[in-house]
């Protein structure tokens, strides 16, 4: 009987190079050939977001940081340029800013339904890509019937907050291991990697862990 | 200004991969040095198209 590799990834549903560094994860799991495992855990990059943050995020950064508007838009335009590089068509014209607790706690929702790769994926695509908000619970539900989810479960479980306990757990857990930033891999217990890597860098740490076990 | 004092971690981990990886942490996100000059010289090769 195999026993996977476990991935344990630390990542923000807005955080752009959590999505951009899923990719390369995966290419480079793909690329290792084993079995692995993958779990994500949520991390709140800016929990102090309101969730109807009024303007884009190229306004939230100038506000934030107190960046030049031009050089907010020039950053944007590379990363945009980096995740087309993977993939990935990122809309920032069309991004909602906002607080992403709730959107952790439907990914914690659908992990209690065996279904949390699935919606992680969506949600990052979300908010990338389509342009949905992933701060609010009736758009958080609409995402989640469109997945196959009960309405009514999924609103019950987000009007409640059954699952910021979890949300919460995550974060105090990314706190022990001391990570400061996301994305961050944790593999099997004892190796760290941050940040989008490229894929070349995943697949040797794997090979590396395979290796590991099989000389024990 | 000293930077702030981070708490040591509880559990160990043994860091691999590129520390210069791109990452986001807080509310920012930044761009690493190696990725600017990869659209750099994207942009370039596109102009000579």
């Amino acid at each position: 009987m195999s026993n996977p590799i476990k991935v344990d990834i630390w990542s923000d549903v807005q955080c752009p190079w959590c999505y951009i560094g899923k990719r390369k994860f995966e290419a480079g799991a793909a690329e290792f050939g084993g079995d692995v495992e993958v779990e994500y855990h949520s991390f709140e990059l800016a929990p102090d977001t309101p969730v109807d943050f009024d303007g884009s995020p190229a306004d939230y950064l100038a506000q934030r940081k107190g960046l030049p508007m031009a050089q907010v838009e020039e950053m944007l335009e590379r990363v945009t340029g980096i995740a087309k590089s993977v993939g990935l068509d990122y809309d920032y014209d069309h991004v909602h800013q906002t607080n992403t607790v709730i959107s952790h706690e439907l990914i914690h929702f659908a992990k209690s339904k065996g279904r949390q790769l699935e919606m992680k994926e969506r949600l990052l695509d979300a908010y990338f890509v389509r342009g949905e908000h992933v701060g609010r619970i009736p758009d958080l539900v609409a995402i989640a019937v469109d997945l196959g989810f009960d309405e009514a479960e999924v609103t019950e479980a987000l009007e409640s907050h059954r699952f910021l306990a979890d949300v919460k757990a995550d974060v105090a857990l990314a706190q022990e291991y001391g990570i400061q930033g996301v994305p961050f891999f944790v593999i099997d217990g004892k190796y760290g990697v941050s940040g989008a890597q490229e894929a070349a860098t995943f697949a040797n740490v794997l090979t590396q862990v395979q290796n590991e076990r099989e000389a024990v | 200004m000293d930077a702030p004092t981070l708490p040591l971690p509880i559990i160990a981990l043994a860091q691999l991969g590129d520390p210069g990886a791109a990452a986001c942490e807080g509310d920012f996100c930044a761009i690493p040095d190696h990725h600017q000059q990869a659209v750099v010289n994207r942009k370039l090769d596109e102009d000579l198209v």
